[in-house]
């Protein structure tokens, strides 16, 4: 297995090269194909891992200077090496047919391959150097992705700087924390951390955690460091943005639950709390942002980080239970946060998958220029349906699976004696629910205004089906979005191996297998393909009764537009109306500007020439901490610059007093 | 009180209403078989608002259609037919062929008053498409110039069969 995985690894490398050396006429389908080749090694290898339980290591003192390279993929790693290979083979057969944002590139082709190989190299990255590189090399072949196009559009720009900032940062926080815990422990790999983290102080294991989670949480898009997420996922390509929805994001899960869980074996309760709150505040916020976008794109990024915040509260859930003394429960909520990990991807990447698509056949991705795509775009308006039930958790759909047993999770926290868990379990139902009710909104406005009704511009009104490749791209997401939701069985083993490698305890399986999915011990038991069944069954019979209630003929007329002679899609709901009811409930939160603007004609003030509106909402994090820090950092640095001004003998003296200081320290 | 008690009770003191009148006159046979409901969209074609001023009068307190099951709906897609006053004129042709298309089959048409029945006084104004019956297969007319609210409401009970 080993040489398996260096072979996929070297395949990907080799698509790298092949992107950055090959002519234009063959680059794309060359790089393509290696890549899925490579992504195919890569599930192989993360299959056998998980369903063997043995991990496969690899390890060299060559490589990397100093430190060598140590790689060790054991069941929790594979997990997420085969959702991010899953995602990336439909991610780049999608890429085949999909033109524009200047994919084709040289740079974008070589960079494109190394992404997803870095994808599949940083869960099984097993010291804090590999794992630093690797993290590293995704980071910044990501950012590449998102500033292919930054020639053509400003927004790119700003959307690139954004990243930029906030994945350094990230990776600056991460890097202390590993740093901290290494320089303590006695050794950089993750085996000798986890050896010594019991007997390390409680401040350093405390302060390498707050620090793991601001930079892992950076990259899942918690609130308040989301602020990157929207604009890069929304400015990137098509496949790009589906790699980084559905399968970069996960990483910072990967991240926060191998740190917290393996490497530090859990910790107090303010650990977990913490992680909670960050995870409750990213699904409301995440959530209420989807709900009152208009851009498709920054919807979904908006959306993933609301599900990130649902994986972060079970995460959190997961150590508090654990932390006060209930390791079965301590699991499932595990098992929830991995699950939705896995389901998320599923649908997000056949939404962001399918939304490519869409821009690609209509030019846009502004809801308020789209509508009447389901006529036009039959087999693409499906699958974004389909993606769309997902994330809304509809049931027989994947996301109501991992919904329905975090909330079972947290309910069963309730009969608890400790009063944290009595305190917060309440409140994490709550956040559970509203989010669940916001994305539910979310997606009817996605779908009713997007595919529904009259199309909004001209590019809707022309958009035709797209090409295969890009159907059957975001297609195998949507069949994988059903058949998870019909039958979870399929991967709840799978998924609670991997959680109950990382927690390292060995704690009976809470759930029962085939069918039904229950829990040990509780009468509640889901069976989601019997209720796929019942679900066919209630529409087979309605189908029958309408057929022998109908009185024959069916006539299809016009809406109803009171006889007008002009019925045009000016006159249809649009999302921004759709989302002004919850825009004026959360007024506090979403601080909607409205600016209006009439220009009257030159002979008389009575007769108005023209008149637009702009509406905006903001960001609070953005307008409360962002730009103030913006401000004050643009203001030092213009204070920084008048320093060095070009003048020889103010070099010099810097050099001479450097020198004196540098003496004046040594002596 | 128990429903017996109370059906007795409203037997004995019910208002006494007009017994359904032969309204056959008016009544050229449609294709719709009405029991006591008959809920219609009102269509203003280009009349002088007589019409609308005695229909107005038919459903306030005096006349009360809504008693007998008649009514007026906001939409044609929930009404069993239309109630077209006044001559067709050139404007309202196309919205009146709109309206008609958006009622459910099987449909009626009342052609209310005489200008509906034959333009009436409006008869070859150079506004004037025709009578409603020139853009619609009318069912039912009603004549008069406005029609009373009396014979409307015959007109219509007649119709609905109440």
């Amino acid at each position: 297995m080993a040489a398996l995985f260096v072979a996929t690894v070297l395949c990907g490398f080799a698509a790298a090269t092949v992107g950055a050396i090959a002519p234009a006429r063959v680059r794309t389908p060359c790089t393509v194909w290696l890549t899925v080749v490579a992504c195919g090694g890569g599930f192989a290898v993360a299959a056998r891992v998980m369903a063997t339980g043995r991990p496969v290591r690899i390890v060299t003192d060559h490589l990397l200077p100093l430190s060598g390279l140590t790689l060790v993929l054991d069941r929790f790693g594979a997990l997420f090496v085969a959702v991010s290979a899953v995602v990336a083979v439909c991610a780049m057969v999608f890429r085949l047919g999909y033109h524009g944002h200047g994919l084709s590139s040289r740079t974008a082709s070589c960079v494109l391959p190394l992404f997803v190989t870095t994808l599949l190299l940083v869960p099984a990255a097993a010291d804090v150097t590999t794992f630093l590189f690797c993290w590293e090399l995704m980071a910044v072949t990501s950012l590449f992705l998102v500033l292919v196009d930054h020639r053509l559009r400003p927004e790119v720009q700003s959307a690139g700087q954004w990243y930029a900032a906030m994945t350094q940062l990230g990776a600056g926080a991460i890097l202390l924390g590993l740093v901290l815990l290494a320089s303590r422990s006695g050794g950089q790999s993750f085996v000798a951390i986890a050896a010594a983290a019991p007997h390390l102080p409680a401040w350093v294991r405390g302060m390498a955690f707050v620090l793991v989670v601001l930079g892992f949480g950076s990259k899942a898009g918690a609130v308040p460091l989301h602020v990157w997420l929207p604009r890069a996922h929304a400015e990137a390509a098509g496949p790009v943005s589906a790699l980084m929805s559905a399968a970069m994001v996960n990483l910072g899960i990967y991240g926060i639950v191998r740190v917290g869980d393996g490497l530090l074996h859990g910790g107090p309760t303010w650990w977990w709390l913490l992680v909670m709150a960050v995870g409750a505040l990213s699904a409301l916020f995440g959530a209420l942002h989807s709900a009152t976008s208009r851009d498709l794109k920054r919807l979904l990024a908006y959306s993933t980080t609301d599900n990130m915040g649902l994986v972060l509260l079970a995460v959190g859930a997961s150590g508090l239970f654990a932390s006060t003394g209930h390791p079965g429960l301590s699991l499932l909520a595990l098992i929830a946060a991995l699950l939705h990990v896995v389901f998320h991807a599923a649908f997000k990447g056949c939404l962001f998958l399918s939304t490519g698509s869409i821009h690609q056949a209509t030019g846009t991705r502004d809801l308020d220029h789209l509508g009447g795509l389901l006529q036009r775009m039959p087999v693409t308006g499906t699958i974004f349906l389909v993606g769309g039930l997902g994330m809304a958790a509809m049931p027989v759909l994947c996301g109501f699976v991992s919904e329905w047993l975090l909330l079972q999770s947290m309910l069963h926290g309730l009969p608890s004696k400790d009063p944290t868990i009595a305190v917060t379990m309440p409140i994490g139902v709550g956040v559970l629910a509203l989010t669940g009710g916001l994305a539910a909104f979310t997606v009817v406005k996605a779908a009713g205004i997007g595919l529904l009704g009259l199309p909004r511009s001209a590019g809707a009104a022309d958009a035709r089906e797209v090409g295969t490749t890009l159907s059957a791209g975001a297609g195998v997401l949507a069949v994988l979005c059903i058949l998870f939701g019909v039958v979870p069985s399929l991967v709840i083993p799978t998924v609670a191996d991997a959680a109950r490698s990382v927690l390292g305890r060995p704690v009976a399986d809470p759930l029962g297998a085939g069918w039904e999915v229950g829990l040990a011990g509780v009468h509640d038991v889901l069976a989601p393909g019997l209720v796929a069944l019942a679900l066919l069954a209630l529409v087979g019979a309605l189908a029958v009764v309408r057929r022998g209630l109908a009185p024959g003929r069916v006539r299809i007329t016009e809406a109803w537009g009171c006889g007008r002679e002009l019925q045009t899609a000016r006159m249809e709901y649009t999302a921004t109306s759709f989302g002004e009811p919850l825009t004026r409930v959360f007024e506090d939160v979403l601080r909607p500007s409205h600016d209006v603007d009439v220009s009257h004609i030159a002979e008389s003030r009575y007769y108005v020439e023209a008149a637009t509106v702009h509406t905006s909402l903001d960001d609070a994090f953005e307008r409360r901490f962002y730009d103030p820090a913006h401000r004050y950092l643009q203001r030092w640095g213009a204070l920084a610059r008048r320093v060095p001004n070009g003048s020889v003998h103010r070099y010099l003296a810097f050099g001479l007093v450097a020198l004196v200081v540098v003496l004046v320290v040594v002596a | 009180m128990r429903f017996g008690v109370l059906r007795r009770h409203l037997r004995r003191t019910a208002v006494p209403i007009e017994p359904v009148a032969d309204a056959a006159e008016s009544v050229r046979g449609t294709a719709v078989r009405l029991r006591g409901s008959l809920q219609l969209r009102h269509v203003d074609a280009g009349s002088c608002n007589g019409c609308e001023f005695e229909l107005a009068s038919v459903f306030s307190p005096v006349y009360d259609a809504e008693r007998f099951g008649i009514g007026l709906t906001a939409s044609p897609r929930h009404a069993d037919g239309l109630l077209v006053t006044g001559p067709v004129t050139r404007n309202m042709a196309e919205p009146l062929r709109r309206t008609f298309d958006a009622v459910p089959e099987p449909r009626i048409v009342i052609a209310l008053g005489d200008c509906a029945r034959d333009c009436g006084a409006f008869r070859g104004a150079y506004g004037v498409e025709g009578a409603v019956g020139d853009v619609l297969p009318v069912d039912v007319e009603i004549p008069g110039c406005p029609p009373d609210p009396e014979t409307i409401v015959r007109a219509l009970r007649g119709l609905a069969g109440s």
